[in-house]
C-alpha cells in the first residue's frame, strides 16, 4: 500500500499524522484516497481544476515529479511525499 | 584580507565623529551575525538605555560565513536596543554590505555615542584604506534610492551602501536599515526592517555607510579544497533539489490563506478574498508582458528568491515584493491587487520603513475609520506624508502601538510592542510561542514553525527548536532560504577553522545566543508576566467557526524557555523564516 507523506504544514486536516497508507494506483488515486479520509488535505495540493498547486512539489521514492504528472502509477512499497513552499519573509 | 586570521572590529564614536579598528577577539571567532551582535551589546550596552539616546549601541555584523565562496552566506545582522519592544532586537539582510566589510576583515561595526547637534549627518567610509566618519549634511532627508544613487555615483563599482531613508532620520520606530543589492544599478532593496533599528542608526546622526572592498579577495579557509568541494556538492544538491522559492515568498500566498494565515482587515479575518490577485503566480506572470523577474540579492546567492517587479510600461518599479508584504500592507488592508502593493513596497524601502509595521498600523488606522478600507490611494498618500513629520504619519511611521494609542482602538495584534507577522499565532500556535516568549518579541524569522496539526504538548519545545537553529542560522551569514541545518552549518565552520565543531559546540552557540538575548531584556525589564499575544489574538477567533485563538497555557510559554536536551531532529530541523 503506498505511503503518502504529507508536510508539517498540512498536517490540520490528517489530525497531526505526517504518515498516511492508502490503496491507489496512481499518485492522484492517493491522493484523492488520503482526501477521502481526511477532508481538507486535497484543497492545499490541487486546485478546483484538479491541477496541482504551483508551490507544491510531488515526490516519488525522492524523485521529483514533473507538475501535473498526477497520472504516474505507485507501486504497493512507493512512497509519494508532498512538499510545499511553507515559509516568507 | 583572506580571513579569518586578521580579523578586525570597527568603532566608530559618533559624539566624536571619529572611527577607529581594533583587534577581533579570537575567542568569538564563531560568533557572527546575530549572536556577535547579541554577545557585543550584552557587554557594552547598558540595557535600561533609552533606545533613540547616547548610551545605545548600533552594531552592524556580518555572518561567519560572509565574504567567503559559501553559497547564499553574505547576510548581515544590524542590532541595537529596539525602540519597538523595547529589548535588544536583530533584524537581517541580504545585499551585498555583509561580505564586503568581511572581505576587507570587518566582522562588525560598533556605533555608539551621539552627535551634539542633531540636525548634523554622517556618513562613514569603509574601504581598503582604512575608516573614516565623514560630514554628510548634503545627503540630509534624501530618500534611499536617491541617496544611494548620489552617493555611489562617483564611487567604485565594488562598493555598497547601508543607509536609512527619512523614517530613520526622524527616529520613527518603524524605522528600517536599507543595504544595496548586488545588482549593477546597486538599489538599496534589501532591509533589516523589524524593530526599529533604522531609528536608532538616525539618533547617531549616521545616514550611510559605504563599503568598498576593492579587489579585496574573497575570504580563504583553513581547508581550502574540502571546503570547496563543499560549495560545489552543496550548491549541486540545491539545485537539483524543489527550489521551493525559484519564483519568490510570494509563492506561498495561496496556502497561506488556505491555512488563514493570510490576515485580512486587521487580523479579524483568516483569510482573503482577494488572495489570487495578492498572489505571486500574478506578479511571475507580468514577467513576460512587463519585464523584471527573478534575481539573486547578494553575490554567490544560489537561491535567488528575490523577484524584479516592473510597472506597466516596463520601468523598475520595486524589489522584492515579498509575502510579509503582500499580507500586511496587501490582504490586511483589504487591498485588492499586487501592483498597489508593489507601489508601496517601493514607499517604504524609500523611506525606510518595515513594511510589516508600516501595514499593520495602517490596518489599524482603517480598523480604527481613518481610512476606507483597500484605500490604496489614500494609503500611498499617507505614507508619503510620513516623511514630513506629521502627527498621523509619524504614529503609522512609529508602528502599531503608536497608531493605536492616536487612534484610541483597541485591537492591535501585537507582541511586546511590535506589530505580528503575516504567519498568524492563532492557527500556528508554536510560532506563537515564539512571539509571546522569544527574545525578538512578534518576529517570525525568529522562529516560525508552520504546523497547524501540532499537539499542544509540542509547541515549546517545537517552538525553541527552531529559536535555536534560525539563532545559528542568523550569526553563520546563511539566508534562512537556503534552508541550511546546524549540521550543514557546523561542517563549514569547521572546514572555515580547521577545526571539528560538535553538535553539541552548534547547538551550544544557539541557546548561547538566546540566553544572551534574554539576559539583556531582563536587564530591561522584560517581565516573564509579558510573556503574551495582545488580547485580541487570544479573545478573537479566526478560520471555521471562528475557533482558531491563540490559546496557549502560560506554562507552556515559559517552557519554551528551559533548555530541553538537544534530540537527533534538532540537527536535521531546516532554518525557516
Amino acid at each position: 500500500m503506498p505511503v503518502v507523506l504529507i508536510p508539517t504544514a498540512y498536517r490540520a486536516p490528517t489530525g497531526g499524522a505526517a504518515e498516511v497508507s492508502v490503496d491507489g494506483q496512481d499518485v492522484e488515486a492517493c491522493l484523492r484516497a488520503v482526501e477521502a479520509r481526511h477532508p481538507g488535505f486535497l484543497e492545499l495540493v490541487l486546485d478546483a481544476d484538479g491541477k496541482q498547486h504551483a508551490f507544491v512539489k510531488l515526490f516519488v521514492n525522492e524523485v521529483q515529479l514533473e507538475a501535473g504528472a498526477l497520472d504516474t502509477p505507485l507501486a504497493p512499497d512507493d512512497r509519494l511525499e508532498v512538499l510545499a513552499a511553507i515559509a516568507g519573509g | 584580507m583572506a580571513g579569518p586570521e586578521g580579523d578586525r572590529l570597527i568603532r566608530v564614536d559618533m559624539t566624536t565623529q571619529t572611527a577607529t579598528t581594533e583587534p577581533y577577539p579570537d575567542e568569538w571567532k564563531l560568533l557572527g551575525g546575530r549572536g556577535l551582535s547579541a554577545k557585543i551589546l550584552l557587554k557594552e550596552c547598558d540595557p535600561t538605555c533609552d533606545p533613540l539616546g547616547p548610551d545605545n549601541v548600533l552594531v552592524m555584523a556580518p555572518g561567519v560565513m560572509s565574504g567567503t565562496a559559501a553559497p547564499t552566506s553574505g547576510r548581515i545582522s544590524i542590532g541595537g536596543k529596539s525602540p519597538l519592544t523595547g529589548g535588544i532586537k536583530e533584524a537581517n539582510a541580504g545585499g551585498n554590505p555583509g561580505q564586503d566589510l568581511m572581505k576587507l576583515g570587518f566582522r562588525a561595526v560598533i556605533v555608539t555615542g551621539q552627535p551634539a547637534d542633531p540636525e548634523k549627518r554622517y556618513g562613514l567610509e569603509v574601504d581598503g584604506e582604512g575608516v573614516r566618519v565623514v560630514e554628510a549634511d548634503e545627503y540630509k532627508g534624501m530618500w534611499n534610492y536617491a541617496l544611494c544613487s548620489k552617493l555611489l555615483a562617483d564611487r567604485p563599482k565594488t562598493a555598497s551602501v547601508i543607509s536609512i531613508g527619512p523614517a530613520g532620520e526622524l527616529k520613527l520606530s518603524g524605522a528600517s536599515v536599507a543595504c544595496t543589492d548586488q545588482d549593477k544599478e546597486r538599489r538599496p532593496a534589501r532591509h533589516a526592517a523589524r524593530g526599529g533599528l533604522g531609528a536608532v542608526m538616525g539618533s547617531k546622526g549616521l545616514k550611510w555607510v559605504c563599503v568598498d572592498p576593492g579587489k579585496a579577495k574573497l575570504r580563504g579557509a583553513a581547508e581550502a579544497k574540502p571546503f570547496a568541494t563543499t560549495n560545489k556538492d552543496y550548491t549541486k544538491a540545491y539545485r537539483e533539489g524543489p527550489q521551493m522559492f525559484a519564483t519568490g515568498t510570494s509563492s506561498v500566498v495561496p496556502v497561506a490563506n488556505m491555512l488563514n494565515t493570510f490576515p485580512y482587515k486587521n487580523r479579524t479575518e483568516g483569510q482573503s478574498p482577494d488572495a489570487e490577485n495578492l498572489a505571486g503566480a500574478k506578479i511571475v506572470e507580468s514577467f513576460e508582458e512587463r519585464g523584471g523577474g527573478m534575481h539573486n540579492c547578494m553575490t554567490g546567492c544560489i537561491v535567488q528568491c528575490s523577484n524584479i517587479v516592473h510597472d506597466k510600461d516596463g520601468n523598475y518599479k520595486t524589489s522584492a515584493l515579498e509575502f510579509e508584504t503582500l499580507t500586511l500592507l496587501g490582504a490586511n488592508c483589504a487591498v485588492d491587487n499586487w501592483d498597489d502593493v508593489a507601489d508601496m513596497d517601493r514607499l517604504c524601502d524609500e523611506l525606510g520603513l518595515d513594511t510589516i509595521e508600516t501595514g499593520a498600523a495602517l490596518a489599524i488606522l482603517m480598523d480604527s475609520g481613518g481610512m476606507e478600507w483597500g484605500d490604496a490611494e489614500a494609503m500611498k498618500g499617507l505614507l508619503k506624508e510620513i516623511a514630513d513629520g506629521t502627527e498621523l504619519g509619524r504614529a503609522i511611521g512609529n508602528g502599531a502601538v503608536a497608531t493605536g494609542k492616536l487612534r484610541k482602538h483597541a485591537r492591535v495584534p501585537h507582541a511586546r510592542g511590535q506589530a505580528i507577522p503575516a504567519w498568524d499565532p492563532r492557527p500556528l500556535k508554536a510560532t506563537g510561542v515564539t512571539y509571546a516568549a522569544g527574545p525578538m518579541g512578534a518576529d517570525h524569522t525568529a522562529g516560525l514553525i508552520v504546523n497547524p496539526g501540532m499537539q499542544p504538548d509540542e509547541f515549546a519545545r517545537a517552538s525553541q527548536d527552531c529559536q535555536l537553529v534560525n539563532a545559528v542560522c542568523d550569526s553563520s551569514g546563511f539566508c534562512q532560504f537556503l534552508q541550511p541545518n546546524l549540521d550543514d552549518i557546523r561542517n563549514y565552520y569547521g572546514l572555515l577553522y580547521g577545526e571539528e565543531i560538535s553538535r553539541e559546540q552548534i547547538a551550544d552557540l544557539g541557546w548561547e545566543c538566546l540566553e544572551d538575548e534574554w539576559k539583556f531584556n531582563e536587564l530591561a525589564g522584560w517581565k516573564p508576566e509579558d510573556d503574551v499575544l495582545s488580547d485580541c489574538l487570544v479573545n478573537e477567533g479566526i478560520g471555521p467557526d471562528n475557533a482558531l485563538k491563540f490559546d496557549v497555557d502560560a506554562e507552556t510559554i515559559a517552557a519554551s524557555k528551559v533548555r530541553f536536551p538537544p534530540r537527533e531532529e534538532l540537527f536535521a530541523m531546516k532554518a525557516s523564516g
